[in-house]
């Protein structure tokens, strides 16, 4: 028995020393910066482009990818240390309220003018993803990536003559992108067909992180109700209006005409379920849809969010670049020229390029070149006149977590909308009114 | 035995007392402290708030479901693994040939990691194409959602865990089955007892105190229950939010230092009073056996 | 009845060994076969495989793509194994050693409240992780320790200590006192009495609690996932941290590395079965 266990020990030690033995990360004295950043396509392409900075400066660029569920709280939790692991983090647009007000994010008002033209980066992008509180121009993110949300098609099935022929008979118009919500509804009826395994639509309805508020607010938008006031932070009366619950309902509904699962689908089980070939219709984030274009070249086809009625709002994504106020000023210098040097236009050119990569650079979104590079940049380009986002005060976690946990019952079916709602506003109120910022 | 004098009593027994009071004493204080201040994840200065946190602990609906959602947890785990672990152990009590080698590999999933075991449950039960379902729609029974359905997801949960620990209640089972001495069961054999007698009077009370034991122990790591609810669905969902997954959420995700601290401590103080009921326990037991022994 | 009892086990197992069974499958399968809607359970050596058809084609890809760092992560899986080890085998070199100190303290020497001591050191495992790693995380941000292997192995070590001390204690116990009695009134002196005699009689005691503080560490997740460590990660912190990832999860790849990392420890159950009742219940239920 002993010399089994002491093989047992040495075989193992020898494991250990194995693992120990693959890279080690590098050592101080080279010059480089650490990026942080959520683990997606966009992130590989923004390490292509650091690969190509390293060539011309010698600086290395690291991007650390971090899956979505668990990013914000990494990210948050590496910010309690003395120094943080990251030198600049590209931050979820919400976080720049919490990012600010606790001086974790380097202020930028004075640097970023200089280092780039306000002018050529679009206003909403602008307002939402760098500007803390939303139209102060006082700056904490650079623009890096800005996304919204969309929805990615079969193509292929709305093409095809059987289809088409079907679906005019039954609804007496002809199969296309729908234009607003009535119109989605039928078209998912249309192709959910259980028996053939096939479905018509996901929509973003994770519990992990974010996604099921991403995805309602979309709704919600466009039944005409808001979040709250942004001014006195008033939630009763406007998250739990007539149209939020209407919103909700109508989500609801549409639960089931997704696939099995489809209350609990997160950015990579939506792109799954498109990507298995048994959605007609998934909403998403456009980064992601690079790659369902490149997987499914014609077959996949993109669309702008639908609208209800007059209204057509979709959420704001998109991540922007943050510089950590707990590094040396000498990496925080590494860090703007590496900022000021991918904003310039030329490099916003290679990064639109790259898989994944979406601009904010004005020039760039309204040419006609870009519109026509590819399947899905018009429906971005055309999105981005039309995001909103979530709230971005410092305690936006508290009021997202509680959106999801209350959104998720509704869906659920433990509560009604309305009930949701109700506890929703509540709950959101509660929060302002424990850190004073309910008037 | 007295040996040389105190110091070398110290030098024995000192570092691991050491050890044990600066990691699990100092903590503990430390969080009292914490739970009386707005302290949060992300550091920066923080301040005195009194006793704010607690009020918020009591009234918060979540804390209250939490506590439900974690007693029934451990009612019907232990339940359930008390009833098949010992109706496993009464089936293995005998001997018969791979004995050993089948009570080994039955023994195997209460030693593998919960959170790992957690994730690759995930596969097993998926409702598009997990491999429960794949037998169930063979058997021509319903496709469950496991892991999305609201009323199900509980019971995946707990599913899992019964599956890991039943192994458990059998191990100790079979100890105290093992434990009857043969004399009696003879005895009761010549007065002609009948087996449902013989189980009820002989064979229940006899396994009692070591059941109780193994109960009282699984019952505390139930309690704690943290891994399998963040590899299946997350801390945040109602449905499973135990109170370790409570803490996580408010202490990490919310990031509330003060306030997670504040919640610490009063699921501290229902853990130390079962450990207490625990430990008077096990004295109990071990004072019987020092009779017995003599 | 004795024929309903026999298939009730039959049952259970197949029904156990399920999951483990389907895991070792998954890590043979390529992924798309893991996650194809019809299930697949029947290796085929065949090139072609319908899609909907029951078998699959066995492959080494999942273990080979161990070797590489899957989407995004750091290091690849080796590296991960490679940290589990090291702060195992630390932990538990440590808490062994400084358990058994304290357990022949205990077991031999008349302590002042030596049975409350015991049932503190006992009550220390009733402890949810959660409870205390908030003060535990901003100790360990004072002195850095929060991102490096030294704080987990130091933390393992004090949760370990509890269960090597009352293991240690039981098999000392054991250990009659007449040796030694005999080897002090041979002139030995305590310390030297302690070397030469109770410890190789303890070494058997000593190999097992080391199984279970090993296991103990090498299954632990709470505390290794929130002392944010970027560069102490273990096994099952990397597993989980795959969630989430839009990639999708590996399956055949998390299958070849999760019977790696279970390897050892059922090698391990094997070998201490003897004592695997001593060893769950903290060593106070003994055969």
């Amino acid at each position: 028995m002993k010399t089994a266990f002491s093989l047992l020990g040495v075989v193992l030690l020898l494991f250990g020393l194995s693992g120990c033995a693959t890279e080690e990360p590098q050592e101080s004295g080279e010059k480089s910066i650490t990026i942080w950043w959520a683990q997606w396509a966009p992130a590989d392409g923004l390490q292509e482009l650091g690969k190509v900075f390293q060539k011309e400066t010698g600086i290395e660029v690291v991007v650390h990818q971090i899956p979505w569920s668990s990013y914000q709280d990494q990210v948050f939790l590496n910010f309690g240390n003395n120094q943080t692991d990251f030198d600049i983090v590209v931050g979820d647009s919400q976080w720049i309220g919490r990012g600010a007000t606790k001086r974790l994010f380097l202020d930028l008002t004075d640097w970023l003018p200089e280092a780039v033209d306000i002018g050529t980066i679009h206003p909403r992008a602008l307002r939402y993803l760098c500007e803390y509180p939303g139209g102060s121009g006082r700056y904490f993110a650079a623009p890096c990536e800005t996304d919204a949300v969309g929805f990615a098609y079969r193509k292929d099935w709305f093409e095809d003559a059987a289809e088409m022929a079907a679906f005019q008979e039954k609804y007496g118009r002809q199969l296309a992108v729908p234009e607003t919500w009535a119109e989605f509804k039928e078209v998912a009826e249309f192709f959910t067909r259980p028996e053939e395994k096939v479905y018509g639509c996901a929509l973003l309805t994770g519990r992990g992180y974010d996604s099921l508020t991403m995805g309602y607010q979309v709704l919600m938008w466009g039944w005409g109700g808001s979040w709250g006031d942004e001014e006195k932070h008033r939630v009763d009366g406007y998250a739990n209006a007539e149209g939020p619950v209407q919103a909700l309902q109508f989500m609801k509904d549409l639960m089931a005409l997704a696939p099995p699962g489809g209350t609990n689908i997160d950015y990579g089980k939506s792109l799954d379920a498109f990507m298995s070939g048994s959605t007609a219709m998934s909403m998403n984030y456009f980064a992601f849809y690079p790659g369902i274009a490149a997987e499914m070249g014609d077959k996949a086809g993109f669309f702008k969010a639908p609208a209800h009625g007059q209204t057509r709002v979709t959420s704001l994504g998109g991540q922007g670049f943050s510089i950590s106020t707990k590094v040396s000023s000498r990496q925080q210098e590494l860090a703007k020229q590496f900022i000021a040097w991918f904003l310039q236009e030329k490099i916003q050119r290679q990064w639109v390029q790259k898989p994944a990569g979406f601009t904010a650079n004005t020039s760039i979104l309204s040419s006609a070149e870009f519109a026509g590079a590819t399947a899905y940049n018009r429906p971005f380009a055309e999105s981005m006149d039309l995001v909103r986002d979530f709230w971005n005060v410092p305690v936006y976690n508290e009021l997202l977590s509680v959106a999801q946990r209350h959104l998720g019952e509704a869906l659920d079916g433990r509560r009604s909308p309305k009930e949701a709602l109700d506890a929703l506003a509540a709950g959101h109120e509660q929060v302002f009114r424990r850190v004073f910022l309910l008037q | 035995m007295e040996g040389q004098g105190k110091w070398l009593k110290f030098g024995f027994v000192g570092p691991a007392l050491l050890i044990l009071i600066g990691l699990n004493i100092f903590p503990l204080i430390y969080s009292i402290l914490l739970s009386f201040t707005d302290a949060e994840l992300i550091g920066g200065s923080f301040g005195f708030v009194g006793g704010r946190n607690y009020g918020r602990v009591f009234s918060a609906p979540r804390f209250a479901a939490a506590l439900r959602t974690t007693g029934l947890f451990v009612l019907l785990a232990v339940g359930f693994e008390l009833i098949l672990g010992f109706g496993l152990a009464l089936g293995l009590k005998e001997r018969f040939r791979g004995k050993p080698l089948l009570l080994t590999l039955l023994l195997v999933p209460m030693m593998l990691p919960q959170a790992v075991m957690g994730l690759f449950w995930n596969l097993v039960l998926n409702g598009y194409y997990g491999v429960l379902n794949q037998i169930l729609a063979f058997l021509g029974l319903g496709q469950p959602q496991w892991l999305t359905d609201p009323d199900l997801k509980f019971f995946s949960i707990l599913m899992i865990d019964v599956w890991m620990w039943t192994p458990f209640m059998m191990l100790i089972g079979l100890a105290a089955l093992n434990a009857i001495p043969t004399y009696i069961y003879e005895a009761a054999a010549i007065d002609r007892a009948s087996r449902w007698i013989v189980f009820r009077r002989i064979t229940l009370p006899m396994c009692g105190p070591l059941l109780g034991l193994a109960v009282l122990l699984r019952a505390t790591d139930a309690l704690k229950q943290f891994d399998l609810v963040m590899a299946v669905t997350g801390p945040n969902d109602p449905a499973t939010q135990t109170l370790s997954a409570l803490l996580y959420q408010v202490m990490f995700r919310d990031g509330s230092v003060g306030l997670g601290s504040a919640y610490a401590y009063v699921v501290l103080v229902l853990v130390i009073a079962l450990a207490s009921v625990f430990l008077r326990y096990m004295d109990r037991l071990q004072q019987k056996e020092g009779e017995v022994a003599g | 009845m004795r024929i309903l009892i026999r298939v009730f086990v039959g049952v259970y197992f197949c029904i156990a060994a399920l999951p483990l069974g389907w895991l070792m499958m998954t890590s043979f399968k390529t992924r798309s076969a893991s996650i194809g809607v019809q299930a697949k359970f029947l290796p085929t050596a065949s090139e072609k495989v319908d899609p909907q058809s029951v078998r699959f084609r066995p492959t080494l890809d999942g273990y080979r793509q161990l070797n590489q760092a899957y989407a995004g992560a750091k290091y690849s899986f080796f590296r991960y194994l490679g940290n589990s080890v090291l702060i195992g085998l630390l932990s538990t070199f440590a808490s062994v050693v400084i358990g058994t100190c304290c357990a022949y303290g205990f077991s031999r020497f008349r302590i002042a409240g030596s049975r409350d001591w015991l049932f503190f050191i006992l009550s220390t495992r009733f402890l949810p992780p959660l409870t205390v790693v908030m003060p535990v995380l901003m100790m360990y941000r004072e002195f850095d320790l929060q991102n490096s292997h030294l704080g987990l192995i130091v933390l393992y070590t004090a949760f370990n200590l509890s269960l090597a001390v009352w293991l240690m204690k039981g098999f000392i116990d054991d250990i009659p006192q007449a040796y030694e009695e005999a080897a002090l009134v041979d002139g030995y002196s305590r310390l030297q009495a302690f070397r030469l005699i109770i410890l190789p009689k303890a070494a058997p005691g000593m190999a097992v609690t080391a199984v279970f503080c090993l296991i103990s560490a090498w299954n632990e997740f709470g505390f290794a996932m929130t002392l944010n460590n970027q560069e102490a990660v273990t096994v099952p912190v990397y597993f989980a941290g795959l969630q989430g990832n839009v990639q999708g999860l590996p399956w055949p790849q998390i299958g070849a590395g999760v019977l790696l990392f279970v390897a050892p420890i059922v090698l391990f159950t094997v070998l201490v079965r003897g004592h695997l009742l001593r060893g769950v219940t903290f060593g106070t239920i003994k055969r």
